[in-house]
């Protein structure tokens, strides 16, 4: 069943987020092969930036910095609610990560507080598959816009 | 770090990273997606896949590791898109391979393929766009 254009506008949040450096170390790490936690290991090799408090330090960032992707741990709620809302009634197991467009304002460091909120921008059918998007823009404590982003659903109908 | 006058288009780079067995649950530990489809090889195969299969926010992130270690500074990437054009499953070996298509005043734009170990391409026109200041 195609999903109805009037979930258009839906809207999910604000969310709020504090970012910690160890968050920050192990989303580096894990990525980069390692494993994160008391057992952890490093893997492949995680920029400096974001997990050598030392390198950072002397950085032109002054501290750690999180990773481009980083933005799924305070951004992707809104997608996931968006997915899995009873009023969208989405099969999960037919819905796939489409696509996903991230667009970068301040960078993203510890002790940054962040604001998040999503709506449903777009949904449209083609054949048997359903696509939506969800967009989503987070601010900092300071107001500055650290991300916009855009994560795309298809659903196999 | 290096400078803009080190940027040219022609530019190559590769960076290649593997989905091994716990992958998808230590990235679902530190990006808080827990989707079982990405951790129950039961759910991966009533979803009509071989079994559990890797977060694309995963793949993405690899993609990034290559863009930021191009760039030389994670924050420098100031745009990513990517289309998910096939899974990428328990085992697969990803090699992304990117290029600098054009360097414009502080943007430098950069295209990047990413296939896995049977040649197949995971993403579908990934690009990305780094800033980087003039000194």
């Amino acid at each position: 069943m195609a999903i109805d254009p009037r979930h258009v506008g839906r809207r999910y949040g604000p969310f709020r987020n504090t970012v910690c450096a160890e968050r920050i170390q192990a989303f580096a790490l894990a990525v980069s092969g390692g494993v994160p936690g008391y057992f952890g290991s490093a893997g492949g090799e995680p920029h400096p930036y974001s997990v050598d408090e030392e390198a950072a330090r002397r950085s032109p960032h002054g501290a750690l910095v999180a990773p481009p992707t980083f933005g799924v741990t305070f951004a992707m709620t809104a997608f996931a609610l968006a997915c899995s809302d009873p009023e969208l009634g989405l099969d999960l197991l037919r819905l796939l990560h489409a696509g996903q467009e991230f667009e970068h304002g301040a960078p993203v460091r510890p002790g940054d507080v962040l604001t998040t909120e999503g709506e449903i921008v777009e949904v449209h059918s083609k054949g048997s598959l359903d696509f939506m998007t969800v967009r989503t823009e987070t601010v900092n404590q300071a107001g500055e816009r650290v991300l916009v982003a855009r994560w795309g659903a298809v659903i196999r109908t | 770090m290096k400078p803009l006058a080190d940027f040219h288009a022609g530019d190559t780079f590769e960076l290649t990273r593997e989905a091994d067995r716990y992958r998808p649950v230590y990235y679902a530990a530190v990006s808080g997606d827990f989707n079982p489809i990405h951790i129950d090889p039961e759910i991966g195969r009533a979803a009509g896949f071989p079994g559990a299969i890797l977060q694309g926010m995963c793949t993405m992130a690899w993609l990034a590791d290559a863009c930021s270690a191009y760039l030389g500074d994670p924050a420098r990437v100031k745009r990513l898109r990517v289309r998910f054009s096939r899974p990428v499953v328990v085992g697969d070996v990803v090699t992304f391979r990117g290029r600098c298509v054009a360097v414009e005043g502080p943007v430098v734009r950069l295209e990047v393929e990413a296939r896995n170990q049977r040649g197949e391409e995971v993403l579908r026109g990934a690009t990305a766009e780094g800033w980087v200041e003039a000194v």
